[in-house]
């Protein structure tokens, strides 16, 4: 697949079309709130967590302004199992968390997929394992976010912005794409995504943006889950409206119920997997520049992209031939955009090497991925331009102070 | 099956998958009662299940819109649901370990927040699904697959746990108390707020094998009869006495968690609209 | 302390004579599991167990002196199966003659 130079994503287009409305100086995590008001949301169930905190407060602000609910839950499992009660009550819903949250959520996690429920879900990741350093930055739920419940069979749908105002329109784009997967979308931040306060701009009536946001449907007829089947853009089901419907945590048949064959087995889970492997091309958003005549690729998402992205053009400038790929898309994983036999630089916020195994899984060559893994501070704009520099003359990293670049 | 069955229930799911004996579908008998009573039709109610054999046997039987949730988390889906759809009554069939155990956290704050659901807690005093460990209401002493030295843990009541977090609604029937519960069923589902139902049952299979010595459905559901009266036929006292009947009624008397939330709303939006 | 309590289930039956005769009492053999209750809580002798197994696997109760029904809805109550139905039989109509003329 040739790659397409600059952004690859529908906000390429929705800002060129929306400039009637303000500017704001503002923090990721207001952006988010705006971004899921702006997409319809009606009900927001949660528990704080550093840095995911201030979206409960905007919520908790915000939402009975627009007639929407702000339910704050008892921990985070509990959290994430009302908002697919009120999803499935008719409501568009989100939660927030972090990582210490977002692995109390995966058993329902299970239950909104195989049901289909749309829920948008935030993980504004930071150092861990476990409560980690609280006010860092990390990378450590690439994989999680991914295998985010038990017992396989999924597919996942994650996304990642790297600014605050990509914040505000990915989180519609998030809304957008749970509606018509009926599936949960998980949006992955990081602690200074969310933290950090940039230029906003927000357009001045929400309602102007009714071309662009996927409304909540009703599916008020049977099949309420179609085996066998990968279309997209059916409407969810609804508990409530009298339609007999069933909603479970077993395999289940089309009305719902529990069935113990290998064939609703196959049947539920061609379904799950490829309504999203089927459609890649609804979901594959990235930013690439300079890949024409790249030698040296450096790829990175989240916060990590935007100190990457300065070292790749400050590289240039010392004459490196490198390229920057910040994806958007972690999950489907995006293979295609790895099919050039270069050599890459995966820079990420963990020691321990997740989005680097998947590059060199799909990369022609795996020896000619190396990994620049940090955790506790960002990147800095000198490490990744020595990196790249190193890379590219001699195929490996330099020795670098708490820079991780096994991969075992 | 009989009228209410047709006139509330899946006929596949007729008879139950619950084991000779158990009262699981004695007492959804008694709910279909209490919600035909109550002038309820099929599409006015949301049923929701946990998992236990409480959960699993009555799960797939309501004829109309329902939901199974993970264990321990109906009460939570319910929450987000109530929000959502607060014109329909919910009503949740949980077992004791659903209920207190896995799920002791939701119950306590849907107590808490008065969210409007019928919760019905039939307890068969263990984990009988799993084979028959001990639970939070395995009366203290008893024998069962995981205490096999007998149980050395207290027991709790988990109404009193409900009564405390602020349930508006609470009452406790046993399995030999058909009309009772019937009735007791139909003030909680006039009570718009959290209704806590709990219901002692036999459990044929594991508990009354290990804790009582016998499989005998008749033996089993006389265990009952007797600890429901405190005293057997002969006139002997029992080792111990469920106290049953309504433990705490405070229906309709304060609002239901989504009105709370809707009011909120109405308030706020009233301050945004009156002129500075 | 005190009395006897009146047992739950009766192996002894009794004989009523008031209000019996006019109750259809329905049982759906192909969902009883056989668990005996609704036999052994009759007070009188209603209930009878099949001698061949049903589609389940077990032997099903079945009704065969409906006639000694008196309507107390024990077996009504205590199925776990939803296999009864007790229902008052459709009354007579009123004698001719009876009628007032005005």
């Amino acid at each position: 697949m040739t790659l397409t130079e600059g952004l690859v994503a529908p906000w390429a287009e929705w800002q060129e079309t929306y400039q009637d409305g303000q500017r704001l100086l503002e923090a990721g995590t207001y952006a988010l709130t705006e971004g899921a008001v702006a997409a319809g949301l009606g009900v927001f169930a949660g528990y704080p967590i550093t840095p995911a905190t201030d979206i409960a407060e905007y919520m908790s602000k915000r939402l009975p302004q627009i007639d929407g609910f702000y339910l704050q839950a008892e921990d985070e499992l509990a959290g994430m199992h009302m908002c697919a009660g009120a999803s499935l009550g008719g409501q568009k819903v989100m939660t927030a968390t972090s990582g210490p949250g977002f692995t109390l959520m995966h058993d329902a996690y299970g239950w909104a997929i195989v049901n289909e429920i749309p829920v948008v879900v935030v993980d504004a990741m930071r150092v861990g394992p476990v409560s980690g350093i609280t006010g860092a930055p990390g990378q450590g739920e690439f994989y999680v976010s991914r295998y985010c419940s038990h017992g396989g069979n999924i597919e996942t749908i994650v996304l990642s912005p790297n600014s605050v105002q990509e914040t505000f329109w990915l989180t519609i784009d998030a809304f957008n794409l749970a509606e018509r997967f009926r599936t949960v979308v998980t949006v992955l931040t990081d602690q200074v995504i969310s933290d950090m306060s940039e230029d906003l701009f927000l357009p001045g009536d929400y309602g102007d943006l009714a071309d662009i946001v996927v409304p909540r449907r009703h599916n008020l007829e049977m099949p309420f889950f179609p085996g066998n089947n990968s279309d997209i853009d059916l409407a969810p089901n609804v508990i409530g409206e009298g339609t007999g419907v069933c909603v479970s945590p077993y395999t289940h048949t089309e009305e719902g119920y529990d069935i113990e064959d290998m064939e609703a087995q196959w049947a539920q889970t061609f379904r799950l997997i490829n309504k999203i492997r089927h459609h890649k091309e609804e979901i594959l958003r990235y930013e690439a520049i300079g890949l024409e005549d790249a030698e040296v690729v450096a790829v990175a998402y989240g916060a990590t992209s935007r100190t990457v992205k300065t070292a790749v053009e400050e590289a240039r400038r010392q004459g490196v031939k490198a390229g920057f790929l910040r994806l958007i898309s972690l999950w489907p994983f995006p293979d295609e955009l790895l099919e050039m036999d270069l050599l890459y630089l995966v820079c990420e916020l963990n020691y321990d090497g997740q989005l680097v195994r998947e590059v060199m899984r799909a990369a022609p060559d795996k020896k000619k991925v190396h990994f620049m893994g940090k955790s506790g501070e960002m990147h800095t704009v000198a490490e990744v331009c020595e990196a790249l520099q190193s890379v590219n003359k001699d195929q490996k990293m330099p020795e670098q102070p708490f820079i991780w670049t096994e991969v075992r | 099956m009989n009228k209410l069955a047709k006139k509330y229930l899946r006929p596949e799911l007729v008879p139950t998958k619950a084991c000779q004996g158990c009262a699981i579908g004695s007492i959804e008998h008694w709910l279909l009662q209490a919600i035909d009573e109550s002038g309820l039709k099929l599409e006015d109610v949301i049923f929701g299940a946990g998992i236990g054999c409480v959960g699993r046997q009555t799960f797939a039987t309501w004829g109309g819109d329902n939901f199974g949730a993970t264990h321990g988390r109906a009460l939570a889906v319910a929450t987000g649901l109530k929000v959502a759809r607060p014109d329909k009554q919910i009503m949740l069939v949980v077992g004791d370990g659903d209920a207190s155990s896995i799920g002791a956290s939701h119950l306590v704050h849907a107590a808490r927040r008065n969210v409007g659901v019928t919760v019905i807690c039939e307890d068969n005093m263990g984990y009988e699904s799993t084979g028959g460990q001990f639970s939070p209401t395995t009366p203290e002493g008893y024998v069962t697959n995981s205490s096999p030295y007998g149980m050395v843990e207290q027991s709790f009541d988990p109404c009193d746990l409900v009564i405390a977090a602020g349930a508006t609604f609470v009452a406790e029937t046993t399995a030999v108390q058909w009309r009772q519960t019937v009735k007791i069923v139909k003030m909680a589902l006039a009570n718009d707020g959290f209704s806590f139902v709990h219901i002692r049952f036999p459990c044929v299979q594991n508990f009354g094998a290990s804790a009582l010595g016998s499989r005998d459905p008749l033996y089993n559901m006389e265990w009952i009869h007797d600890h429901t009266k405190g005293r057997t036929d002969d006139g002997e006292e029992t080792d111990f006495a469920w106290t049953t009947g309504i433990k705490h009624d405070a229906s309709n008397s304060r609002p239901e968690y989504s009105k709370v939330l809707r009011d909120l709303n109405t308030r706020v939006r009233a301050d945004m609209d009156a002129p500075a | 302390m005190g009395g006897r309590a009146i047992p739950l289930f009766k192996a002894e039956k009794t004989q009523v004579t008031k209000n019996v005769g006019i109750w259809d009492v329905e049982l759906a053999e192909d969902d009883c599991k056989a668990c005996g209750f609704c036999s052994n809580i009759c007070p009188v002798d209603v209930f009878a167990s099949r001698e061949v197994p049903n589609r389940l696997g077990w032997f099903s109760v079945y009704v065969k002196h409906e006639q000694n029904c008196f309507g107390c809805m024990l077996c009504f109550q205590i199925c776990p199966d939803f296999c009864i139905d007790v229902t008052a039989k459709t009354r007579p109509a009123a004698k001719p003659g009876k009628e007032k003329i005005s």
